[in-house]
């Protein structure tokens, strides 16, 4: 099937008033999500994946994708108006979209990051819907070295692309397979790690794992202080750009939606980083840097058209190859595993319907995010005003919710609390909790292409040097870790 | 000192879970054994934490605990977690829930008697109509059925 038959497809899956309904609920709950501050799109994923089980696998998959794209567009509304970001990828949008709204264009900023958000997003998708299908056309003739050398790469790309100390990433890796490997040994059947207890011996729930790492701790990092902010509470007027908006932003949004693509490909990059980056080269760029910190729309246009670009970019890898670039889509991947569908190479041949069905629906949802997002951007201004001591508790308790839906047990409570307590103490210490789920939900598989490899091959490890494709990716590696010693080295 | 503590821990989980992997085997007649890949993990949480601790004491990170009063909230809502992960199994999730909101924000954020039970109620009857109801999932319930 070609990209256009796959996407008449797709459009044939996506326009039932089901899945609109669904695409729709998900685009509106992740711009709630993103406006939210303290309510991150991957905690939202992580408390919002059991209603899915009573959906189709398509409908499931668009509802959780469009609340991650649709976070990234109400993240921005928080940063602007409120100067406390919705979610991580709007960090860099406080520093020029807040100024913009002190000095009176709070609209101008809300409208370009809305229209770049949009234009990006949709750019995005239409690169993905003829980019994933070649991908996944090549990664088809991969056999077990192959799928181990290309997770290991994931692994290196994404401890090369984490902030903060490369020793704690590799630990955080680390502890992320030996969590994995707790439970069955789906092998030969022997248990691991599991000490007599019934509990383990059905494994560590990734469900419990992230919404204690990502969904309590982000509550115990919010309840310690008393935010104090400026809100911006004006009527908020002029949303359409002016000309000389246009002409302003009209190059960072296409920079923006290339640098994001790119770099939501690359595991370990997502729309946190794509943001940052674009911010970075687009006052390098500028003929007066002085500006950006000063209200430059550039610094809004830029950075929230690369966060969107970035979601598209990042579906990629798992969808075609099963492999998550970053915790939101490893959280996807999880989510697919759950519904009985394994992402892959082979993914998109064995459901066409679902692979062309997310990807439709990512062109409709950005449809419905840019209505949401612009005539509506006066009632999300509005729910900044849901002070966060009624947010948490709702948070805390949609938390045990989510956790206990997924294996009905309340050990898994214990799992949750025990995951909050842990990243809570590890973010104080700048550990990146990132690599640990990414390695955590690669584990079973990159264990299982480990132990076929060495199976299959009379000359042990060897096998990894002696097939092209592996060896390449492999000297990717090593290259990665070399640039990696010498960065730690420099700083 | 609290880092240090941590890389110390490090060693030592990483050389027992080591060890464990180990006695599970590491190669067997078809190939690798369940061990191989835990243990080459352990290996690395071990020679991770050894690294942190040979680091001068410069570059650890003075963590930012909080103190009274924030650490008050923040040992607040675990320990409310706690209690609903205690009580849910006798008391159901409707009850649980609401003693937990109460306590969550009685003792953390102060809030008044009537504000709290309110918000408390209302959060507990729509998550358990949502999920309960509207989306069919099994709730733990108490010895009162609910």
């Amino acid at each position: 099937m070609d990209a256009f038959g796959g996407l008449l497809t797709g459009f044939g899956v996506i326009l039932t008033p089901e899945n609109l309904y669904l695409c729709f609920l998900g685009s509106l709950i992740g711009t709630l999500v993103g406006v939210l501050p303290g309510v991150g799109p991957l905690a939202a994923l992580a408390l919002l994946l059991p209603i899915t089980f009573t959906l189709t696998p398509v409908g499931g998959m668009v509802m959780l994708a469009s609340i991650f794209y649709g976070a990234m567009y109400g993240g921005s509304t928080t940063s602007i108006l409120l100067n406390i970001p919705g979610e991580a990828a709007s960090v860099v949008t406080c520093l020029d979209g807040h100024q913009m709204a002190k000095q009176g264009r709070a609209g101008a900023a809300l409208g370009i990051a809305a229209i770049g958000s949009f234009v990006a997003g949709t750019l995005g998708v239409i690169v993905m819907t003829f980019f994933a299908p070649a991908i996944a056309a090549v990664a088809i003739r991969f056999g077990p070295p192959e799928n181990f050398a290309v997770m290991v790469l994931g692994v290196i790309c994404t401890l090369y692309m984490i902030a903060g100390s490369l020793v704690k990433g590799v630990l955080m890796v680390a502890l992320g397979f030996l969590t994995a490997a707790i439970g069955i040994d789906v092998v030969n059947g022997r248990e691991r790690f599991t000490f007599g207890s019934i509990d383990l011996s059905a494994g560590i729930e990734l469900l419990a794992v992230v919404i204690g790492l990502f969904g309590v701790t982000e509550v115990l990092n919010n309840v310690e202080r008393v935010v104090k902010s400026t809100v911006v509470t004006d009527r908020i007027r002029g949303l359409w750009p002016t000309l000389a908006d246009w002409r302003a932003s009209w190059r960072p949004m296409l920079r923006g939606s290339g640098l994001g693509f790119f770099l939501g490909l690359v595991p370990g990059g997502g729309p946190v980083t794509a943001s940052f980056m674009s911010y970075a080269l687009e006052r390098r760029m500028s003929a007066h840097p002085e500006r950006f910190g000063n209200g430059a729309i550039e610094g809004v246009a830029g950075p929230e058209s690369a966060n969107n670009a970035a979601v598209a970019g990042s579906i990629i890898p798992v969808l075609s190859l099963g492999i998550p670039g970053n915790p939101v889509t490893a959280l996807l991947l999880g989510a697919l595993v759950i519904h009985g569908v394994q992402p892959g190479p082979l993914f998109i041949t064995q459901r066409p319907d679902l692979f062309w069905g997310i990807v439709a629906s990512m062109y409709v949802g950005n449809v419905f995010l840019l209505l949401l997002n612009l005539p509506l951007v006066g009632l999300w201004a509005q729910l900044l005003r849901i002070p966060y001591r009624v947010l948490f508790p709702v948070v805390l308790l949609l938390s045990v919710v989510g956790t206990y839906s997924a294996n009905k047990n309340v050990f898994d409570l214990w799992v949750m609390l025990g995951f909050g307590l842990l990243g809570y103490v590890l973010h104080k210490l700048a550990y990146d909790l990132a690599p640990f789920v990414i390695a955590l939900v690669l584990a079973p598989l990159l264990e299982q292409s480990l132990r076929q490899s060495l199976a299959m091959s009379p000359d042990g490890a060897m096998i990894f040097l002696q097939r092209p494709g592996t060896a390449l990716m492999l000297t990717a590696c090593a290259v990665l870790v070399a640039l990696m010693f010498r960065r730690t080295k420099k700083s | 000192m609290f880092e240090r503590a941590l890389n110390i821990f490090w060693i030592l989980l990483g050389g027992a879970a080591a060890a464990y992997a180990w006695t599970l085997g590491l190669v067997g007649s078809s190939g690798p054994d369940s061990g191989l890949f835990p243990f080459i993990s352990a290996l690395i949480v071990m020679g991770a934490g050894v690294v942190l601790l040979l680091r001068s004491p410069g570059e650890a990170v003075a963590p930012d605990f909080p103190r009274g009063a924030a650490l008050g909230r923040v040992l607040g809502v675990a320990a409310g977690l706690a209690f609903m992960a205690v009580s849910i199994p006798y008391l159901g999730f409707a009850v649980a829930g609401f003693v937990t909101m109460i306590i969550l924000l009685r003792a953390v954020e102060k809030s008044g008697w009537l504000f709290s039970i309110a918000l408390a109620f209302i959060s507990v009857v729509v998550v358990v109509w949502l999920f309960g109801r509207v989306l069919g999932m099994t709730l733990p319930r108490g010895p009162w059925g609910w």
